[in-house]
């Protein structure tokens, strides 16, 4: 038994669940705020991570962990809304280009404060969760109390944005909102509120993730951190579909899953040319995702 | 329609005009002569300029040697200079030319090597880096502007015939790996050793020193591996994990690593995640304590991983009660800005004032008129023994690699290494060719620095 | 009246011609570097002349953009000559990422397609250029360049057919993919490409013997080089730039924009979307190619992890400040590229930010992306787009207030001819 949960396979599901988690959660907030704004959001790592810089330096010095996070996830609520009614108000309406552009223009402006406030060296985050492998019998088992903790809170996470969304009256709210304003106006929903909620929403999952990835006890927390990692969470989602919460979630831990077998198994250099290709291939099958309901416009 | 013509006449009058403006313009531009006086140099000051990493991964340390040599330049000008002349030391950033979104907008080597021949400079005097000043060897060699002290141990700065103006300073990672190489079979005979090195020069030339000529006294690693800086900026550190479990499922008990500080971070880091401790042998350039720690103790790890490393030094260790490493302290709480007593000197910042010493050692002797070519036949003619570096450094017309030996250290604690056995040893760059053991020369202290 | 008005305005331009000519010989003969001067200057003149005639906009339209061309690409080589060697090599950074910015203009702008991987694209040309030069170091440079904006095109072709049938966030995304994969793919096949280090060509460009024989012998080689490759780039963006205006406006150009703005409509009309599409993106992919290229020849190296997605984000920034789908945007987008460096230094060393420090480094990312972030809000078109909207703002009146003179005058001119 031992030997088969240290063995190869087991190891790289294990680490691929442990990065499948978080690609998840970034491709749920992605899908979040396209469910709810109909924006794609391509700041949403850099906001994340920014949020986690927040919560760290709050307390200058003897940082501890709970604080941080309550503190980086409350910031990413202030964040998002206000991102919401400031920037993104003037973009509903306007030509598909004018958002994506806008959102890539706070990717970079958010990158360069955090570097130039806290510079680009890596920040460690103390953690109280110990990240060494568990041994099984001399071999490492790709499982820390680090790694179970991450897992854990992403699928909680997860589960508990995903059945807000769909099964609870503010979820019907942010959907109906999003689908049809008007209507949802004459119905007595608060729309302009419910678009802010979408966002406040999307960016605290997105902090959760960030502060997942800037825990990590090897990587620590650089202004940099999300950049790859929006990239496959955003291929997660555009696989899945952007309409689907549900769809983000499996395809992120699918895709995390996937690509560590392919880097164990090929090299590192085709994780991403993996990532690329089951993209473009999954685009010309589904162009609006594997779990999307509405059928793709023909041309 | 007379508006039209009128317009046109106008028009072309005014081109008229300015293209014969431009040709009178130009006719005094080109018969005027080139300057006769040594470009970056005047009669109170003479200016040098390098491309340092001040952001991006490879700053963290790195970004200290320059400041430090600036440092000493910064005593030398309080004392009025050489000769007469004060140091202007102007540094550019190229973020290493790995331009991740950390580095945004910041210009490349090339682009700011051109900013630096703008000013003009004398010289370009300790820019670091492989790639980086290997992409302006010819910019450099057709103006005419000497690369000194390039702070790298490539062997390409070795190239006299095709690079006259080029020279290295330390010791080569080739020499280097010779001598880890000598050590390892000495101390692991028969053991599994494996390798991982940067993907350029830096893994290259120290594997081939590691493995040596056919038939010397080399070591061949079970399992050799190469990884990409671009990579471990994209993945967080996380793409050498799977080279590190490699070395576990190989049971490699001597691990020899060529990575600069950030990637030997990432590398402890993935070890200690899968309980793997082999005996590192971990070249100088990323071995350092006191920047290897730094970003593991933030995180909360107490006990140094790197402790027990075996690296490699040429120069004086913090705890060898060296009359160098006082002095330094002082030069450095002086003119480095935020250094204090409570600052740990690191392998960098000596790193920095060594060739900032040399470097006014060579400016001294060229004396107050000097040229391009003659201050460079200075260097080719001059053996420097008042340097922090325990043997002299010497260039000469066929050889422009620099300093070509040192000691082996082991790292002892958060902040220092010390020396293993204290033998000196001396090897030339290629792979063949003996590592011999030489007596240390006591490195003085120059007149002006006491 | 027609016909005799044509002949009187053929006639004046002949003879602006001959004046040219007559000028350009006078100047050459008395001064000392003779024909180099005269040809520009008459070149000059000549597009000058041809520029001007009236109703030229309407009839040949093509003859008119050549003008325009040969008369900027003129005065830029001439001007090359007497500037310092940093800003020739300023110079030409800029013109080939104004070339690449006419791509990607293209690409969003007419065609409607978002792009965030044209870095990528720059990075193919590059690497090809310098591939190629180590293995075939005899082929002069124009087939060099030809070779990468032909492989560049190929590329572009390979990620425009999926691309056909992606809207904007997932065509956005799949872009994103292809940058990040770049760098991927140049490690993967790190014995071509050098990997992380990059390549060196074998040997520099070196400037022609009538070009050397124009300066003084004890003019640098920096000088001159750094002219020839300002030069090289300055032609080549004005081939560029003339291929793209006649784009612009040629039926398939039109055909770009009515799918961008209807796609129903078009399919109506009989446009082929996809076929459009794929179109576009092969263009945007072969000018970003030859912008890379360039930028190899004139760095002598190329450094893959330059070509990385900050560069992408890069030059979507500097097209929206220059002007999405706009020609001018692209040249503003290139000289903002050139000089931004420039102007951010002067800034740090006048501001007294240390210019070692954080923020000096990471001042061009805070001021890109918020001219960025501004600029779409405010000013969607871009600098050239507000600059247009003030001058038919300023036509407008102007009309208007020539219409309450022109009825005026206009019983008296009816009289005339």
């Amino acid at each position: 038994m031992d030997a088969f949960l240290t063995s190869r396979i087991i190891s790289d599901i294990l680490e691929g669940l442990t990065n499948g988690v978080i690609y998840g959660l970034v491709a749920l907030s992605l899908v979040l705020i396209w469910r709810s704004t109909g924006i794609l959001n391509f700041a949403q790592g850099a906001m994340a991570m920014f949020s986690t810089y927040v919560g760290m330096i709050v307390f200058a010095h003897d940082v501890s962990y709970w604080p941080l996070v309550g503190i980086a996830i409350v910031f990413g609520f202030v964040l998002g809304g206000t991102t919401e009614r400031v920037l993104v108000r003037t973009l509903y309406g306007k030509p598909e280009i004018n958002p994506i552009v806008v959102m890539v223009g706070f990717l970079i402006v958010l990158e360069a404060v955090a570097a130039a406030i806290w510079s680009t060296s890596p920040r460690g985050i103390p953690n109280p969760f110990s990240p060494i492998d568990w041994q099984l019998g001399g071999h490492p088992l790709a499982l820390s109390a680090f790694s179970v903790y991450e897992i854990v809170t992403a699928l909680v996470v997860m589960t508990a944005v995903a059945v807000l969304f769909r099964f609870t009256k503010l979820g019907l709210q942010l959907r109906a909102s999003a689908l049809s304003p008007e209507v949802s106006r004459l119905l007595g929903v608060r729309v302009g509120r419910m678009l802010t909620l979408g966002w406040i929403l999307s960016t605290g999952v997105g902090t959760v993730s960030a502060v997942l990835v800037a825990s990590n006890f090897f990587t620590g927390l650089t202004p940099q951190e999300m950049d790859s990692i929006f990239a496959f969470g955003f291929i997660a989602a555009a696989i899945g579909g952007l309409d689907s919460p549900v769809g983000a979630i499996v395809s992120g831990i699918t895709l995390g899953i996937a690509l560590q077998f392919v880097g164990d198994y090929v090299n590192s250099n085709a994780i991403i040319l993996t990532a690329l290709i089951v993209l473009i291939i999954s685009l010309m099958l589904r162009p609006n995702g594997i779990f999307a309901k509405s059928a793709a416009r023909r041309v | 329609m007379n508006r039209t013509r009128a317009r046109r006449l106008i028009t072309s009058s005014a081109a008229l005009v300015l293209c014969t403006g431009l040709v009178m313009v130009g006719s005094s531009v080109v018969t005027a002569g080139a300057t006769t006086k040594v470009p970056g140099v005047t009669s109170k000051s003479i200016t040098i300029g390098a491309t340092v990493p001040l952001t991006g991964l490879a700053a963290p340390g790195y970004s200290e040697i320059a400041k430090s040599a600036d440092a000493v330049f910064k005593y030398v000008n309080s004392k009025g200079g050489v000769n007469g002349r004060k140091i202007n030391y102007v540094l550019k950033d190229d973020c290493y030319d790995t331009p991740g979104l950390g580095c945004t907008g910041v210009p490349n080597t090339v682009t700011q090597t051109h900013a630096l021949l703008s000013i003009p400079v004398f010289a370009t005097v300790g820019s670091l880096g492989t790639p980086t000043q290997d992409s302006v060897r010819s910019l450099l060699k057709a103006n005419g502007v000497p690369q000194l002290f390039v702070n790298s141990g490539s062997t390409d700065w070795n190239n006299p015939s095709q690079y006259p103006g080029l020279f290295g300073w330390q010791p080569s990672y080739t020499a280097e790996a010779k001598i880890f190489a000598k050590y390892i079979n000495a101390t692991y005979p028969g053991a599994n050793v494996c390798f991982l090195g940067q993907s350029d020069d830096v893994g290259t030339d120290g594997l081939a020193g590691l493995i040596g000529a056919p038939g010397a006294e080399g070591v061949t690693p079970t399992v050799t591996d190469f990884y990409s800086v671009d990579a471990l900026v994209a993945t967080n550190g996380a793409s050498v994990g799977q080279y590190i479990s490699a070395f576990q499922s190989a049971k490699c008990t001597v691990v020899v690593l060529y990575t600069i500080p950030g990637a030997t971070d990432a590398v402890i880091g993935a070890a200690l995640q899968l309980g793997y401790s082999p005996h590192w042998v971990i070249s100088n350039i990323g071995s350092d304590p006191v920047t290897v720690f730094a970003p593991l103790s933030a995180k909360g790890l107490t006990q140094d991983p790197e402790i027990g490393a075996v690296s490699f030094s040429w120069l004086p260790a913090t705890t060898s009660g060296s009359p160098w490493i006082p002095l330094m302290r002082t030069l450095m709480t002086k003119y480095y800005p935020g250094f204090t007593s409570a600052t740990p000197l690191d392998g960098n910042m000596e790193y920095g004032i060594s060739w900032g010493v040399a470097f006014v050692e060579a400016l001294k002797a060229a004396g107050r008129n000097f040229t391009r070519a003659s201050f460079l036949k200075t260097l080719t003619s001059t053996t420097f023994t008042q340097t922090p570096s325990l043997l002299p450094l010497r260039y000469t017309a066929g050889d422009h690699q620099g300093l070509d030996g040192g000691y082996l250290t082991s790292v002892t604690s958060a902040t220092a290494v010390t020396p293993l056995t204290g033998t000196v040893y001396q090897t030339n760059s290629a792979p063949s060719g003996p590592v011999t053991v030489t007596a240390k020369s006591s490195a003085a202290i120059p007149t002006w620095l006491k | 009246m027609e016909g005799v008005a044509l002949q009187r305005r053929s006639l004046i331009t002949g003879a602006l011609v001959v004046v040219a000519v007559v000028v350009s010989l006078v100047a050459a003969s008395r001064l000392r570097v003779g024909v180099a001067v005269a040809i520009p200057v008459a070149l000059a003149l000549i597009a000058v002349a041809v520029v001007t005639i009236p109703g030229l906009h309407d009839r040949h339209p093509v003859v008119l953009r050549a003008g325009v061309t040969v008369l900027l690409v003129d005065v830029g080589l001439f001007a090359t000559y007497f500037f310092p060697s940093f800003t020739n090599y300023n110079l030409a950074i800029g013109a080939a990422m104004a070339i690449a910015l006419l791509g990607l203009s293209f690409l969003t702008g007419v065609s409607g397609q978002i792009s965030i991987g044209n870095g990528a694209f720059m990075g193919v040309g590059a690497l090809i250029v310098a591939i190629w030069a180590n293995h075939h170091s005899s082929t002069p440079i124009v087939v060099t360049l030809l070779i990468a904006t032909a492989i560049g095109a190929l590329v572009g072709l390979v990620l425009g057919l999926p691309a056909t049938r992606l809207r904007g966030p997932y065509l956005a995304g799949m872009t994103l993919a292809f940058a990040v994969a770049f760098t991927a793919i140049v490690n993967a096949f790190s014995s071509w490409t050098g990997g992380d280090a990059g390549l060196q060509l074998p040997t520099a460009v070196t400037p022609p013997h009538w070009l050397t024989s124009l300066y003084s012998s004890q003019a640098s080689q920096l000088t001159v080089s750094s002219v020839w490759l300002a030069d090289i780039t300055i032609v080549a963006a004005g081939v560029a730039f003339f291929f793209m205006a006649n784009l612009f406006a040629s039926r398939i150009g039109r055909s770009m924009r009515l799918v961008r703005d209807n796609d129903v409509a078009a399919e109506l009309v009989g446009v082929s979307l996809p076929r459009a599409r794929v179109i576009a993106f092969m263009v945007s992919a072969a000018f970003a190619a030859l912008g890379g290229g360039l930028w190899t020849l004139v760095n002598n190296s190329v450094s893959p992890p330059e070509y990385s997605l900050a560069l992408s984000i890069t030059m979507l920034s500097l097209i929206v400040i220059g002007g999405i789908g706009t020609i001018p945007g692209a040249l503003i987008g290139g000289l903002i590229y050139a000089y931004s460096n420039t102007v951010i230094t002067w800034f740090t060393s006048h501001t007294g930010i240390n210019s070692q420090g954080n923020l000096a480094s990471q001042l061009p990312g805070i001021v890109f992306g918020g001219l960025l972030i501004l600029t779409m809000i405010f000013a969607p078109l871009g600098l050239t787009g507000a600059v247009r909207r003030l001058w038919s703002h300023f036509r407008a009146r102007r009309a208007a207030r020539l219409a309450l003179v022109g009825t005026a005058t206009y019983a008296r001119h009816t009289g005339n001819s």
